[in-house]
């Protein structure tokens, strides 16, 4: 067997965070190779590398034994990379062809589009796909649109085939005849890459498997001598045992959501019927793997999304669930939503600005016909003071100025000065340093013992262990299983793939 | 998250890596200081300005005589019909500016002052009220016709999301041929076989101030000072700026935003509206089927450059004015057609923009 794919020691950071360190990985032709890890943990930034995407800052990328160095995706092609990426690069209203043909480039359209045809028709009659060359992209199925994305990077004479999360938005049947269709490939001399996070796809199907955490590669090992177990503790690092904490004295429900739906923008169901409740003093961490409709049960929580049915139900509140954003709602509950700059701050507004801005409405600063910026400034000084946010040289500056962590500081700082009584945040640590992430770690456990309702929904399953009181998985929109502090790492990281 | 660095177009003709190949890269910028900006925006406009020096020398009219020209625009005679153009471009800039704030793309801006004028026309016409405040009612009356027809475009949006760029332009065409329809019709001066109202008595039309000063610009300055402060030091430019700044936050921290985009569309087509009310009431002191031609295009361009600032709209205001009245100059003297003065604006409108572009990006070669 030989190496034909093989990178050494890459490195890229993007804005200051490092995704990528030291990460090796290599392939030989005639396998398919896992490579599996954690949300976040760097997989698919590796793989953009060796597709060309990413211009690594440091490393080596080896093809068939020859170092090289790519100027683009399109020269990564040239030297036969194909990568099928997460979501897919078609041209939806484009036929298959015409989509073949714009990735392979030739210029002629007509005689191009013949040859295409054939291509498509030889290259789907030898995967087993049915695959018509004149239907439109967006008449398929979402399987059919990844059948034509790897029609379309063998086409182009792909000898090393990237696969990222391919499962993830097939059902399991689809899943099943998808892994075998492409371990027929590797037998015939492709070498393939799975990306996923699945242990028994990496079980069933791969011939070896790369682990990767924190954007480092821990260890290749044969999957078919190493269990489960093993490739779990591998993937989640080091089980530490928590220490035990005081429970706050039982309280009433203070959040409740009852059956919660929601549907995404292209019609499919987010959350199903999500359905969890959060007491006073506790903090309820929500985790799964992303994309698991965790972003639409924030956005719905925070007022930004309009669930579909269901109920969230709010102490003092009432019904929310369809109820407009009113100065009622956002003095009780706060919000920290994960995408700091999508709900919570505005980088061109000042500091002040994005301070004062929920308690506008309630006329703190002043009328509709006359803005107070005194008392704006001087209570963003003040709170900028008590939060310690750091690298602000004026309440005049703008708030895209401000480090990721003293931005989610910013954002803490005037959520928690309305005395909530319920919290949402979402992932609030990601992009944080150590001690800024530290920092928000402590003001939502002092949220929680005020007695404030807490929920935590992160991918972070570290955070969510270390801080929650209760611990809900979510899956496919639904919470799936629920687990009471001290939980369990392994039955927990389980519970997020086995129902995936 | 892409990296635009491996995406240069060399790349994608370049497949065999040559090591002394350029590439352009293309970073986006996070900040930029304001005086920087101010210089990639005189920079801009200083080349479109010369590319219009050129056309210009191309027609016929040499640089020198150009300067001349602007130069004899500073006369008495010629200031006072500059302050008299001013007026309503001002406003129209003014109506532009407002709705660009909060990121709607008010092209109504003709149509809204042709019911502006209708309006004011319809209170003269009909006799409404004493003569003492007719002159008051017809300003009111015209900026609730401009509110109205810019409202319909706003309804249309919220309700039913068209598209405003659409609907506001094309509502333009329905106000012409509605202004058509009253002037051919009965509205038209009996007396004369043009299509053109009666003329309105002297109570009610916008009068000299003296000093050069008519006092149609005295409405567009108080519309500039009430939309200053507006913008500046109330909560509603506050919820504006937000709106503008970040609409889905704006959303989650419970900015009532259908309300304000409602109350900032009719306050843009009111100003409109009250830009048509001073042209019929003081340039042409009748309903004529022409007053409002080619104000879309100016207002756009006012605001444009005004960066959308009140203030800055009345400087920028003036200037198109003075271009106006040059247009008008040259137009008379070396036979230049008018729509030379719109291919300026034009021009000024795209250099603008592309330093947009320069304000936002930066353009590296790197080998």
């Amino acid at each position: 067997m030989t190496t034909s794919l093989a990178l050494k020691g890459i490195r890229k950071s993007f804005d200051g965070v490092v995704v990528l360190d030291d990460a090796e990985f290599s392939g030989n032709a005639g396998e398919v190779h896992a490579l599996l890890g954690e949300n976040g943990a760097g997989k698919s930034s590796l793989m953009n590398v060796a597709a060309g995407l990413y211009a690594p800052e440091a490393g080596q990328i080896v093809i068939d034994g020859e170092p090289i160095a790519l100027s683009g995706p399109s020269e990564a092609r040239a030297r036969g990379i194909g990568m099928v990426h997460q979501h897919f690069k078609l041209v939806m209203p484009f036929t298959v062809a015409e989509n073949i043909l714009l990735a392979n480039g030739s210029s002629a359209y007509r005689s191009g589009i013949k040859e295409i045809r054939a291509a498509i028709k030889k290259q789907s009659a030898e995967l087993g796909f049915a695959i018509d060359p004149d239907r439109r992209v967006n008449t398929l199925t979402v399987a059919q649109q990844q059948q034509v994305e790897i029609v379309k990077v063998l086409v182009g004479g792909a000898k090393i085939l990237i696969l990222d999360e391919p499962t993830a938005v097939l059902t399991d049947a689809e899943a099943e005849q998808l892994l075998e269709t492409v371990g027929r490939l590797a037998r015939a001399g492709t070498a393939v890459v799975l990306i996923t996070h699945k242990l028994n796809e990496v079980k069933r199907y791969a011939d070896s498997v790369t682990i990767m955490r924190r954007g480092k590669t821990v260890a290749t090992l044969d999957p078919s001598t190493t269990t489960a177990a093993e490739l779990t503790q591998l993937t989640v690092g080091e089980t530490q045992t928590l220490p035990a904490r005081a429970q706050n004295a039982n309280t009433g429900t203070r959040l409740n959501v009852g059956a919660l739906s929601c549907a995404r923008a292209d019609g499919s169901m987010a959350l199903q019927e999500a359905t969890f409740f959060v007491r006073a003093g506790e903090i309820y961490g929500i985790a799964g793997v992303s994309g698991n409709g965790q972003a639409e049960l924030a956005e719905a929580l925070m007022g930004a999304r309009e669930p579909a049915t269901g109920e969230i139900w709010v102490e003092n509140l009432g019904d929310i669930t369809h109820a407009p954003v009113s100065n009622a709602r956002i003095a009780s509950i706060a919000a920290i939503p994960a995408d700091r700059y999508s709900f919570a701050l505005a980088g061109g507004l000042s500091l002040s600005d994005n301070f004062a801005v929920t308690e506008i409405g309630s006329g703190r600063y002043g009328s509709l016909a006359h803005l107070d910026r005194g008392t704006m400034q001087r209570d963003t000084a003040s709170a900028i003071v008590e939060y310690d946010v750091q690298g602000t040289r004026s309440v005049k500056q703008k708030a895209a100025l401000l480090s990721g962590g003293n931005a989610q500081k910013l954002v803490i700082a005037r959520e928690f000065s309305r005395n909530p009584s319920v919290v949402v945040a979402h992932s609030p640590s990601r992009g944080l340093d150590a001690r800024a992430c530290n920092a928000v770690h402590q003001r939502l456990l002092a949220a929680r013992d005020r007695g404030i309702a807490v929920v935590l929904i992160s991918e972070d399953l570290d955070e969510v262990l270390s801080l929650s009181d209760r611990i809900g998985v979510m899956t496919r929109g639904r919470i799936v299983a629920e687990f009471e502090r001290p939980a369990d790492r392994q039955a927990i990281g389980r519970a997020m793939v086995d129902h995936a | 998250m892409h990296d635009v660095s491996a995406l240069s177009p060399e790349s994608r003709t370049n497949v065999k890596p040559n090591p002394t190949h350029f590439r352009l890269v293309l970073d986006v910028r996070q900040s930029l200081p304001a005086w920087k900006q101010a210089l990639f925006l005189a920079g801009s406009l200083a080349v479109g300005l010369a590319i219009s020096v050129a056309i210009l020398a191309v027609a016929g009219i040499s640089p020198i005589q150009l300067g001349s020209e602007l130069i004899g625009v500073f006369n008495a005679d010629s200031l006072r019909a500059v302050l008299v153009q001013a007026a309503p471009l001002m406003l129209v800039g003014l109506g532009a500016s407002i709705a660009f704030r909060i990121g709607f793309w008010n092209l109504g801006l003709e149509g809204q002052m042709l019911f502006g004028g209708i309006f004011a026309a319809a209170v003269s016409i009909y006799q409404i009220g004493p003569p003492e405040t007719r002159l008051l009612l017809m300003g009111v009356a015209s900026a609730i016709g401009g509110a109205l027809w810019c409202l319909l475009a706003g309804f249309l949006k919220i309700n039913f999301r068209v598209n405003e760029i659409i609907a506001t332009l094309l509502l333009n065409y329905v106000a012409v041929y509605f202004l058509f329809h009253l002037l051919y019709g009965a509205w038209q001066d009996a007396r004369s076989a043009f299509p053109q109202s009666t003329p309105f008595k002297p109570f009610e039309r916008l009068s000299d101030l003296g000093f050069g000063i008519n006092s149609g610009l005295l409405v567009s300055v108080a519309a500039i000072t009430a939309a200053a402060w507006l913008v500046h030091f109330s909560r509603v430019g506050f919820y504006m700026r937000v709106i503008s700044a970040n609409r889905s936050m704006a959303k989650v921290v419970g900015v009532p935003i259908q309300t304000v985009t409602l109350w900032i569309v009719a306050i843009s087509g009111a100003c409109a509206g009250i830009a048509g009310f001073v042209n019929v009431a003081s340039q042409e002191g009748r309903l004529t089927q022409s007053f409002a031609n080619g104000y879309v295009f100016s207002g756009v361009l006012i605001a444009f450059l005004s960066r959308n600032d009140p203030i800055a709209v009345a400087v920028v205001g003036f200037l198109i004015a003075v271009l106006f009245i040059t247009g008008q100059t040259l137009q008379v003297f070396y036979q230049i057609p008018f729509t030379m003065v719109q291919l300026i604006e034009a021009i000024i409108v795209m250099s603008v923009a592309s330093s947009e572009f320069f304000v936002r990006h930066r353009v590296r070669w790197i080998r």
